[in-house]
């Protein structure tokens, strides 16, 4: 009797522990990622990321991202050449809810293109995101300029 | 008989108090000077509720001292310490005073400090929402990293090389080629002036697109680089100064000493490896336990879909 009652307490905790682990989902952040803009011609996420940038007044945040040949200019420091795409990704920034003194994408604000081609002409194209307003006031003109000449996130090779 | 047995275990249990932990018999608290640059009522917040066990200023109560709880307290004091010790306070300089104020509070907000082991018998220690708000506000307040301003903005600048990059104490390798991996983040951190890009490897991108996160894959490997902020005249901000690269590798089995992760960080221009003992990277998992239901990984990660598979 007291065998079997053992046993009944013993399986009971175990239930109890096996039904309060908490649950592990699987942490995405779907809002940041670029996947409702329409007419991009190709994911800016997949290629080098190759710069950072906050806008503390405005509190957004960007990355830039380079084809291949765009991606050069991390190594070599040299003019971005015939062939280079880029792409500057805006986000509306949000407190990390994990570490107070972060913050991390929230929604995409804007992504824009500029592509050099064979001559050496430079083509600039705008794709609006979900958080896009229109006091965020980018002027089309300094864009391709800001985009050609942002400091780029240098790292040290071997 | 009964009488017998209960005499018996009193006996036992009065015995038993001779044995006691080593800090408990040199256990004079060490009074820790008024805690400089920070105000008052947060000198006096962090006192009341971390001092015990993570400062020498002690004050162990008498239920703390009987045997056996007191190993279980000495225990307590002894990691907490390790971890962070506000009798080290003067000798800290100020952004390292301000690194250990975040990670203090942000165990706060994750629950992990204090113990509920500690407040259930030391009450006047649990932290309510008016005393983590002013935490909150001297951080915001006095403790924000500041940019310094852009040098150069024109031209591209090329890669320095570091011709060769030393293991980890831990013995995990550098990898190189991480600068080709795909941006699965990227973080502002106010806390520490630095913005931060968070690489994943091919295991990585693969595991977020098919939502398996929670554990990580086998072969994950994440990089995460640091760098100061700058400032350019229009205000905007950008990467400056590389600080460093982190790296946590998954190999459930060769690294199960150490979470399943194989954790290391390179510092500076010259790629130092970071840490004094093969075990610095208890370190990292201290850090990192606040994640523990979500692998140890602190970065939400971007799903990045490729637009030509539909």
């Amino acid at each position: 009797m007291k065998l079997r009652f053992t046993a009944g307490i013993f399986s009971f905790f175990i239930f109890i522990m096996l039904g309060c682990r908490p649950s592990t989902p699987n942490r995405i952040n779907k809002e940041a990622s670029v996947s409702s803009i329409s007419k991009l011609p190709e994911n800016p996420l997949e290629m080098t990321p190759m710069a950072v940038s906050l806008q503390p007044e405005i509190k957004t945040m960007a990355a830039l991202y380079g084809n291949g040949m765009a991606a050069k200019r991390l190594k070599d420091g040299a003019d971005y050449a015939a062939g280079s795409v880029l792409y500057l990704v805006t986000w509306k920034g949000k407190a990390d809810p994990d570490w107070f003194g972060a913050r991390i994408p929230e929604q995409v604000a804007a992504i824009e293109r500029v592509s050099i081609d064979q001559n050496g002409q430079k083509s600039y194209t705008f794709f609006k995101g979900p958080a896009w307003y229109s006091g965020l006031n980018f002027k089309n003109d300094e864009r391709q300029n800001i985009m050609l000449s942002m400091p780029l996130a240098g790292s040290p090779g071997s | 008989m009964k009488l017998k047995i209960i005499l018996c275990i009193l006996g036992l249990v009065v015995l038993a108090q001779l044995i006691r932990p080593k800090e408990l018999s040199s256990a004079k608290a060490v009074p820790v000077n008024m805690l400089a640059g920070v105000t008052k009522e947060v000198a006096k917040l962090l006192e009341t509720s971390c001092f015990d066990c993570h400062s020498a200023q002690t004050n162990w109560q008498w239920f703390d001292k009987l045997t056996p709880a007191n190993f279980l307290v000495a225990s307590h004091i002894r990691d907490g310490r390790k971890a962070l010790d506000f009798s080290q306070w003067d000798f800290l300089a100020a952004p390292q005073r301000n690194a250990l104020l975040y990670s203090a509070l942000n165990a706060i907000l994750s629950k992990e400090m204090p113990l509920s082991s500690y407040t259930a018998l030391h009450p006047a220690a649990k932290l309510n929402e008016k005393d983590i708000d002013l935490l909150k506000n001297y951080l915001l307040n006095n403790a924000v990293g500041k940019p310094s301003p852009v040098e150069t903005t024109a031209n591209g600048k090329a890669q320095a090389f570091v011709k060769e990059v030393k293991k980890s104490p831990n013995g995990v390798g550098y990898i190189a080629n991480y600068r080709s991996w795909k941006a699965i983040s990227t973080t502002e951190r106010f806390d520490n002036g630095t913005i931060r890009i968070i690489f994943g490897n091919p295991v990585a991108v693969n595991a977020i697109h098919e939502g398996k996160t929670n554990p990580w894959p086998d072969g994950t490997i994440f990089a995460k680089t640091a760098w100061k902020q700058q400032q350019a005249k229009d205000g905007s901000v950008y990467a400056g100064q590389f600080v460093q690269v982190e790296f946590m590798i998954k190999n459930v089995k060769r690294y199960a000493d150490t979470k399943g992760w194989g954790w290391a960080r390179w510092k500076g221009e010259n790629l130092l490896p970071y840490g004094k003992t093969v075990k610095f990277d208890s370190e990292c998992i201290s850090c990192h336990r606040p994640e523990r239901n979500n692998d140890y990984v602190f970065t939400t990660p971007l799903d990045i879909k490729d637009f030509n598979k539909k």
